[in-house]
This record gives structure tokens, sequence and C-alpha cells, in this order.
């Protein structure tokens, strides 16, 4: 839920009121306050298995990457989060345009990352990638008709669009790789003409458009990979026949290939234990780290020689976008002009 | 659940017996003040243009549409229950007469997880209608539930006990001499119903229904989740997405003023259904049998009602759970998390409605104040009381960590639900003849004598109801507790709501179920106290 940043107030009220100590941050070394927009068991595996190799303490609290970032703006310098883990480039973002992160650079991450992967200046790295692409109906729309993101503004395909919200940072990531390489104008006559192909007005999440597509309400989605992918390997035989009814586009930018976003982590600008906030991101990236990061999620490991997540295996080869990700960031509040102005809520 | 409106409050002055009704006032309004004034104080975002530019008609027209359609419905499902219940015999009548309560138990969101399911474009319904017609999702209509009227059918299928409640024990306690009176002038079931049954029984089904619509225009968790922009998802929203803490703090004002607005409705409905019983003997009505097709009838409509407020969604959960062999033993600490918070925050809530009901029966300044500091509370979404408590947590200064948080946590579960647990206290005493109290005064008993040896008695079987909704209610709140709670302190609703966000409803089916299920044990409880408290009640 997103909820509240009347607390932007209270920090305004807060700076004029004294602060108090800290009562329970984790000035001991032997704590690390997570704050975390994903909300997976699997995560417990990875904590524990943190806390046993390190013998540091995980303490959590889960919520969605908007709260975390009021919640932090609130509690300011007394907050007790030394790190931040979200989903998609744009939320790290926002946390580190708001100044609630810092450099965390160790040699460890800029070896094992990519650069297009992480902020060039240690803020925010990557660690989990997930994929934009296009859940078909097979038997309506041929492969070479949804090849490329723009295809979906093609006049062909009136009325068969299901896509969810313009304010999901999943689009508005999409949106930012579109303006950059196409330009803020191309990019607004494609929302326009996108928004003229919907089948309905967007509504609900990734995994309600790929139903959509199932049951023939529309026959093109745009939607993250492992939405597909957790229903293709559901327990239910219901659910799989979803899936089975689709097929998967990789679509690209022209020559430039699928959009590619992460999950990432930031370590807090307050974090009482910056150290061991930095001890846990490089977890991440060890082969163990990568593997409970993912097991669930059904994202794609980021690091080099990490065996892929159960599901993954079957999904083709395909090209992945270069861009540097601080762009996605950069564009974010561009992108969410262009959906307001095309209406697409 | 409040108590008419005596300008004589004005005229005597607050006295120190007002004292402890004044602090509960305080602290019950404290987070809905610190909220407003934050919005005054800060001045106007930029957001607030934009909001009033192009938003506002939407989250106002999207609010009364759902309150409207909520309220028809509720009134269309639980009157006609509660009269059935109350004055006729039928196939399954003594369970139904307590099973209609139960759909209490289950959050408004999980309703809606349950409901999004079935009725999308994926679940049973439509897939069955395409393998037998052959048709595609686009050839046909079907009722969407992502929509205002979708939103207003799943509000009201969890929130219609408040009025089968308040009408089931109007109907109940009127005295039976006007009802059979009526009868012995010739008047049938049907005109008795419209005639005496209904229009004595107004107020109440009025209070009940007030209660409902606060709820319902204090949802977040299910209109966020069918897509439908009110005024607290709108509000919601202010906040997440432009971050504008003025431009939030003005919407939640138009919630205020919504609640306002029923409570003078429902003081209206007072006012003028003044039907005095002259009678104080009271005697268990005499139910009438019904046979044939009209008792098959009562049972199905009784049953559809329940069925839809409860036994489906509920049962689709179940399914779902089942088939993706959801486990619930990593939720054993959310359960005890969400035990121990509901237990804490409704044992503060009953203390101050304990408090605001005794001064409302002695219509004191200090708990008129309470009353309306409680309605505003109980209109406002979760996210806006905790937002003002934070906001006088920051004056203190103190911050949102450990036992702080927990204390901010059970104040703010106070602030938003006291009201919920004072209505049946006050209901309760206003039954009892205000000469009852007149007579301990010219006897010579004080205000605590009067409190403890007239009042309590009185009240007891209100104050069991009353806090048995308190602590469901609390069980249930979501927006406060996900914002507030102490790292580490997930509760069922804050996993069930991260799961279904995550669109993973069916990781979503087992907190859900466990609420429901933790909420189950004192609604049924509280069925048992109401078919006590009723004249003629084993």
């Amino acid at each position: 839920m997103r909820i509240p940043a009347l607390f932007a107030a209270i920090v305004a009220l807060s700076a004029c009121s004294g602060d108090a100590p800290p009562d329970e941050t984790s000035a001991d070394a032997g704590v690390l306050n997570v704050y975390s927009a994903r909300h997976y068991d699997s995560d417990r595996l990875l904590y524990a298995a943190f806390e046993e190799e390190t013998g540091i303490r995980v303490r959590v609290r889960e919520t969605s990457a908007p709260q975390l970032l009021e919640t932090m703006k609130a509690e300011g310098e007394r907050s007790p989060a030394d790190l931040v883990i979200a989903s998609d480039a744009g939320a790290l973002y926002r946390f580190q345009e708001a100044g609630l992160t810092q450099d965390s650079s160790s040699e460890r991450l800029n070896e094992v990352i990519p650069e297009r992967f992480r902020d060039p200046d240690g803020h925010w790295y990557g660690l989990a990638k997930r994929i934009r692409l296009i859940a078909y109906d097979p038997e309506r729309v041929s492969p070479d008709q949804v090849d490329e993101y723009t295809d979906l503004a093609d006049p062909a395909l009136e009325g068969e669009v299901c896509i969810r919200s313009g304010s999901n940072i999943y689009n508005l990531s999409l949106m930012g790789e579109l303006i950059e390489r196409a330009g803020a104008e191309a990019a607004s006559s494609w929302a326009d003409a996108v928004v003229s192909n919907f089948a309905r007005a967007p509504q609900g999440g990734d995994t309600a458009q790929i139903e959509a597509v199932a049951a023939g309400e529309c026959s093109v989605a745009l939607v993250n990979h492992y939405y597909w992918v957790r229903v293709a390997t559901n327990a239910s035989s219901d659910r799989r026949a979803i899936a089975e009814a689709t097929a998967l586009s990789f679509p690209s930018f022209g020559d430039a290939g699928t959009h590619v976003n992460v999950t990432g982590a930031a370590v807090a600008a307050n974090a009482p234990n910056k150290e061991a906030a930095i001890a846990f991101i490089e977890f991440l990236t060890t082969p163990e780290g990568q593997r409970f990061l993912t097991m669930e999620t059904k994202e794609f490991p980021l690091v080099e020689g990490v065996p892929l997540p159960e599901g993954l295996e079957t999904l083709p080869a395909f090209e992945e976008s270069d861009l540097q990700l601080t762009v996605l960031g950069a564009r974010q509040s561009e992108a969410q002009s262009v959906f307001l102005n095309a209406g697409w809520d | 659940m409040l108590a008419a409106f005596r300008p004589g409050w004005l005229r005597a002055p607050p006295t120190l017996n007002d004292l402890p009704a004044i602090a509960a006032a305080t602290l019950i309004g404290a987070p809905v003040l610190a909220a407003c004034l934050g919005g005054l104080l800060f001045g106007g975002g930029m957001a607030w243009d934009q909001v009033v530019e192009t938003r506002l008609w939407f989250y106002l027209s999207s609010t009364l549409g759902v309150l409207l359609l909520c309220a028809a419905l509720v009134l269309a499902a639980a009157v006609p229950a509660a009269w059935l219940v109350s004055a006729f015999d039928f196939p399954g009548r003594p369970i139904l007469d307590w099973a209609l309560v139960v759909p209490l138990a289950a959050p408004g969101y999980v309703i809606a997880y349950a409901y999004a399911d079935l009725l999308g474009v994926a679940g049973p319904f439509q897939s069955a209608i395409r393998d037998v017609t052959g048709l595609a999702a686009r050839d046909f209509w079907f009722p969407d539930v992502y929509s205002v009227p979708g939103c207003a059918f799943v509000l009201a299928a969890c929130l219609y006990p408040y009025v089968y409640l308040s009408a089931r024990a109007a109907f109940t306690t009127q005295s039976v001499c006007a009802l059979e009176a009526a009868r012995s002038l010739g008047a049938g079931p049907t005109r008795a119903f419209w005639q005496v049954a209904l229009p004595g029984a107004r107020p109440a089904i009025a209070a009940g229904l007030s209660l409902a619509l606060m709820e319902a225009a204090a949802d977040y968790g299910a209109a966020d989740f069918l897509g439908v922009p009110t005024l607290t998802v709108g509000l919601v929203r202010t906040w997440a997405s432009f971050g504008d803490a003025a431009a939030a703090a003005r919407l939640s004002v138009f919630l205020i003023a919504i609640a306002l607005a029923f409570q003078w409705l429902e003081r209206r409905g007072r006012g003028q259904g003044g039907v005095q019983a002259s009678s104080i003997r009271w005697r268990a009505q005499e139910r009438v049998r019904l046979r044939g097709l009209t008792a098959i009838g009562a049972s199905l409509f009784c049953l559809t009602v329940l069925a839809t407020g409860f036994l489906v969604p509920v049962a689709r959960l179940v399914w779902i759970a089942i088939e993706q062999r959801a486990s619930v033993a990593p939720l054993s600490d959310a359960l005890w998390n969400s035990v121990l918070l509901a237990g804490m925050g409704a044992a503060f809530a009953f203390v101050l409605a304990v408090i605001i009901a005794l001064g409302a029966r002695h219509r004191k300044i200090g708990a008129r104040l309470g009353q309306i500091a409680a309605s505003a509370g109980y209109s406002v979404p979760g996210a806006v009381l905790a937002v003002g408590g934070l906001m006088v947590l920051s004056i203190l200064p103190l911050s949102l960590t450990g036992g702080t948080a927990i204390a901010l946590l059970v104040w703010i579960y106070a602030s938003r639900f006291t009201a919920a647990g004072a209505g049946p206290m006050e209901a309760a005493l206003m039954r009892a003849p205000a000469s009852l109290g007149h007579a301990a005064r010219s006897l010579g008993a004080g205000p605590l004598r009067q409190a403890w040896s007239v009042d309590r008695p009185i009240a007891l079987s209100g104050a069991a109801i009353g806090a048995l909704i308190l602590f469901v209610e609390t069980l249930k709140e979501l927006p406060a507790t996900l914002m507030l709670r102490p790292f580490n302190w997930d509760t069922l609703a804050v996993r069930a709501h991260a799961y279904a966000s995550d669109e993973r409803l069916a990781a979503a089916a087992a907190p859900s179920l466990l609420i429901t299920l933790a909420g189950l044990g004192p609604i049924l409880i509280l069925c048992r106290q109401l078919a006590r408290a009723r004249p003629g009640g084993q």
C-alpha cells in the first residue's frame, strides 16, 4: 500500500523540535535494519543465511517502496534504516533523489555488477533482472506483429491491447527508455496511439493482463516476465492453462534489445550500520544470495555464472537493451506527464 | 450510535466529572486534528491545484457512488433478513439468526480479493460461460468487479451485518404489544412491518447504516485493490505519488465532512423516529411459522445474503489455499502479533468507549465532544490518523521504534474505533427509560454510584458487544498498522495485503483466512451475547 507522505510535514516539525537520541536504532554493529519493498517468504531464508554467515542480526520492515520512502523522509537523521531493497531502478532513483542514499561503492560490487545496472556514484546496485515483454494470443496475433514495443501503437491492434495503469513504475520505466531512445514527441504519440488501442481501461496488475489475453478479452498485453513464469509454473493446472494459452514476445526498441530493469539495494544516507549494509549487498551477489533472491520471484540472477531459478530455463534466449538504468529515474517525471497527457490513467 | 442532540449540555458548564470524558475526547480527536492542522499550517501544496482540477470530481463522484449503492444494497439485504428472522419461523432460522452476523469477521479487502478472483476474467464464472457457450471474453457482457458498483457490492457484502444487528435488536425489543395491536386491528404481517415495525426500528437502522457507511467511506484496502478512486484512495495516492502533505490533509477534511453528515442524518432519523414505547412490559414475540413456498423463500433469501457476504468468498479462498498448497506455518508470528495488537488496541478503546457512553448518558459536554471526536476518527481512514499521530509524536519528540511505535499504534486504533465500541453501550443505555437515572439521583446517588449501580448492569450486554466489535475491527485494520508497526511486527492484515498487491492471491489466501478465523471466535461469542441480551432470550 502506498501510504503517507504527510510525513514530509513531520520532517519539518521534527526539524524544529530538537532531535531525541535514537532509542532503538542499531547503533551496535550486530544489527542490520532492512527496509524492503519485497514480500517473499524466500527472503527470510536469505536473511537467515546472512545471519548465519556473519552473526549480524537482520531486522526487516516490509512495505511498498513509496511508503518506505515517506517513512525514511519522516524519520530523517533518526532513521534506523541501514539498507533499502526495492524493485525497479525507477524506484531506487526516488530514494536517491530524496537524498536518502549514500555512496556504498565496494570493489567487489563494482566488479561483479555491470556498470549499466548500478548508479555510477554507488548510490544503488542492481541485483536481479526483470524483463518487460509482450504476452499475446498466438491465434489472433502473429509474432512479427509484436516484435517491437512500438507495435503496440499499430492501428491493426485497435481494441486488442491490455496494459495496467500509467502510474505504475514498470510502465514509467519503460516509457523512460522509450523517451530516451525515440524522443519525447514520438513517445507521446506512441502513448496516444496505444491508448486508442486499449481493449479496456487500465485495471489490475500484470497477471490480470495475462488472464485477459488467455480469456480473449484482448490479444496483447505488456507484462513483466516473472508474472508469466509464475502462472506457467503454478501448482494448479487451471492456472498453467492460462499461460499455455498465450505466447511471449521479447520486443525491442528498433535495433536495441528488450527493456531490462532490476531489483536493487541502496545503503541509507543515515545508516547506523553502513558496513553491515554493504556486507549484505555483497552477500546478495554471492551464488547463495542470488539463489535466495530469485528462487521465488523468478527474476534473472544478475551475476554471471549463477544458475537460473526453476521455470526460467524454458524462456528463449533474447537480446537485452544496453541502456544505463540511471536514465529510467532521470526520465521518470517526463514519462509520468506523457501518460497523463495521453489519458493513460 | 450517538445520543440525541440535546442543547441542554450547553447550559451546564463542564465540571470535574467531565474531566475523564474530556480527556478521552482529546485522546481520540488529537490525531484527526493534527492531520487537519497539518494541512492548514503547511498551506496548499502544488498538487492541490492539480487534484482539484483533474481528480477531485472523480474522487467525490466515486465515493458518493460507492456509498449510495452500498447503502441501498445493505438495506435491501439486512432489513428484510432481520425482519424475517425476528418475526417468522422457517427452516434454518435458528442458525441463520446468528450466522448472518458472521461476515463481520472478514475484512473488506479479503472479500475484495475473493470476488476479484471469482468474478474476474479468469475466474470460475466467466470461464464456465466461455466453456459452455464457446464465446470469447469480449463477446459477452459480464459485471465488472473493478468498478464503482463492484466495490459497493463487495463492501455491502461484508458491512451489512451492522444494519442486520441493529435492526434485529430493534425488531426484537419492540414492544410486542404494538405489533399485536396492529394485528388485532387486522394488519397482516406485511402491513405490520411497514406501518409498525419499520418506523419503530428506523432509528436503529439509521444508526447501523451510518456505522456501515462510515466504514465504507474509510475503506482503503478493497477500493484500492479494485482500482476505484474513492476519496480515501485518492488521499493516499496524493501522499504517495505527489508527496503532498497539505493536499492529502485537505482531502481528509472532505471525509470528515461526510462523517459529520452521517451523524447529522442519524440524529435526524432518531429525532423523527421518536416512536416511544408506552409500555415497558416485555414479552417474547411469538414468531409466525411460515409454510410451503414462503418458508423456502425466507430461507433462501437469508441464505443468499449469508452466502454472498461470507460463504462463497471464503470458500473460494479456502479452495485457492488448498489448490496452491498454502502453508500457514510461516504466519504463526503474524497471527500472534495480530491478536496481541488487537487485544491491546481493543482494551484501550474499550476504556475510552465506556467513559464516553456513560458520559453521554448524562449528556455531559465532555462526552458530547468525545462522541464527535470518535465519529470523526471512525470515519477517517487509518492512514490519516496515523499521520496525525506521527505529527504529535514528532513534536514530543520520539522516534517510531519499539514500544513507542506500539503505543502509538494502540492509540491510533482507539482513535479509529472507539465509536464502534461506544455505540452498542450507548444503545443499551438508551433503551432504559431516563426515569431510572432520575430515581437514582433523587435517592441521593452520586454520579459514580449511579454509574456503578444503575448504568453498569444496563450497559453490560452492550459493553460485551462493544468489546468484541472493537477486537475484531482492530484485528482487521490495515493502513495504520502498515505504517506504524515496529520492526518484525507484521500482522496478518499486513501480510495479506503485501501478497495481494504483489498479485499473489494464492499466497494472500492463507493470511486472509486466518484473520477471518481469528475474528470468527469473537463474532460467535457476540452472537450468543446478543441472543442473551434480548428480552426473552435464554
